[in-house]
C-alpha cells in the first residue's frame, strides 16, 4: 500500500459508499473497485476496518435482564386488561 | 409496508399461532406474547431513551398499543416489525429534549477525514485484535453513551439496523421513510460512532 500516491476523490467517493460496502448493498463492479482502491490506499483501508470494527462493536455490546419488578408489574397491567 | 393491499401474501412466522390464539379469545396468552419479546424490547427501550424508567414506560406503553390494536394486525408483515414499529412510534411520541442528544443533522461533511491529516501506516490496534479480547464492560458503557448522544432520528436507524438486526428494507417500512434515507442515517450514524470510538481509544482525528 502506497499512503503518498493518494487521489482524495476517489477517496471521497469511496468514503461515503463505505456502509453499503459492508451491508452488501453495492453491485459487483463497485465492490471490485472499493476493494481495489483499498489494497492500494492505508487510508481508506483503515477507514474501512475500523468502521466494520464500529459496527460489529455496536452489534455485541451486551443487553441487560429486565428488573424482576418491572417484569412482574407488567404482568399485573396487562393481566388487569384479558 | 404494512399496506392495505389484500393481494399481499400473509407473512407466517413462530408468531402467527400465538396471534391467532388471542384474537379468538384467549386473552391470557398474550402474556406469552409479552415474555417472548420484553427482554429485546426493554433493551431497544435502554438504548433510544438512556434512564431505565423512560425505558420500562416505553416497554409498557408499546404492550398495551399492541393489546389494543392486534385485532388489526393483518399479517401483511412480520409481527415484530409490527412490534417495533409501534415501539418506534411511541418512542418518538416521547420525543424528550435531551441533553445528551439534542436533535440536529449530521452531515457526511463532518466525518470526512481531512486531507492534511497523517496517514496511519497501519489498522489501530481497536481495529485489529480479536474483537472478543477487546470486549468489557466499560467499552459496553461507551458504546451505549455513544449510541445515545446520538440525535433520535439517527439512533434509531443503528438500533433497529446494527442491534436489532433489521434489513434496510424492514427498517424503512417501520420508520416510514425510504430505504436511501435508512441508508444514509446509517452511514452517519456509524461514522459518528467511529469517531466517538477514536476518541475512547485515544486516537487523534485523522484518516482512520
Amino acid at each position: 500500500m502506497n499512503a503518498h500516491t493518494h487521489d482524495m476523490k476517489i477517496c471521497l467517493a469511496m468514503f461515503e459508499k463505505l456502509s453499503e460496502y459492508i451491508d452488501n448493498e453495492l453491485d459487483e463492479l463497485t465492490c471490485r473497485d472499493i476493494e481495489r482502491h483499498a489494497r492500494e490506499c492505508i487510508r481508506c483501508h483503515t477507514c474501512l476496518e475500523t468502521l466494520k470494527r464500529t459496527i460489529d462493536l455496536c452489534r455485541k455490546s451486551g443487553d441487560r435482564s429486565v428488573p424482576e419488578t418491572f417484569s412482574l408489574r407488567l404482568k399485573e397491567v396487562i393481566q388487569s386488561l384479558s | 409496508m404494512m399496506t392495505k393491499n389484500p393481494k399481499r401474501r400473509k407473512k407466517q412466522d413462530d408468531d402467527s399461532k400465538l396471534i391467532a390464539a388471542i384474537n379468538s379469545g384467549q386473552k391470557h396468552l398474550f402474556l406469552d406474547l409479552v415474555t417472548r419479546y420484553q427482554q429485546r424490547l426493554y433493551n431497544f427501550g435502554l438504548r433510544m431513551c438512556r434512564d431505565t424508567s423512560d425505558a420500562e414506560d416505553l416497554v409498557q406503553d408499546t404492550f398495551l398499543n399492541v393489546f389494543k390494536y392486534l385485532k388489526n394486525f393483518r399479517y401483511e408483515t412480520k409481527f415484530k416489525n409490527w412490534l417495533y414499529r409501534i415501539a418506534s412510534s411511541v418512542c418518538i411520541k416521547k420525543r424528550r429534549k435531551s441533553k445528551f442528544a439534542p436533535e440536529r443533522e449530521l452531515s457526511l461533511e463532518e466525518f470526512i477525514p481531512r486531507e492534511d491529516a497523517p496517514a496511519q501506516t497501519e489498522l489501530p490496534d481497536w481495529a485489529a485484535i480479536p474483537l472478543d479480547k477487546l470486549l468489557n464492560d466499560e467499552l459496553s458503557d461507551t458504546i451505549q453513551d455513544a449510541i445515545q448522544s446520538l440525535p433520535e432520528k439517527y439512533r434509531l436507524v443503528i438500533v433497529l439496523r446494527d442491534i436489532e438486526e433489521f434489513s434496510t428494507e424492514e427498517t424503512a417500512q417501520i420508520l416510514k421513510i425510504s430505504p436511501a434515507n435508512v441508508k444514509v442515517r446509517l452511514h452517519r450514524a456509524r461514522l459518528f460512532l467511529k469517531e466517538k470510538l477514536q476518541e475512547y481509544y485515544g486516537n487523534e482525528r485523522s484518516y482512520a
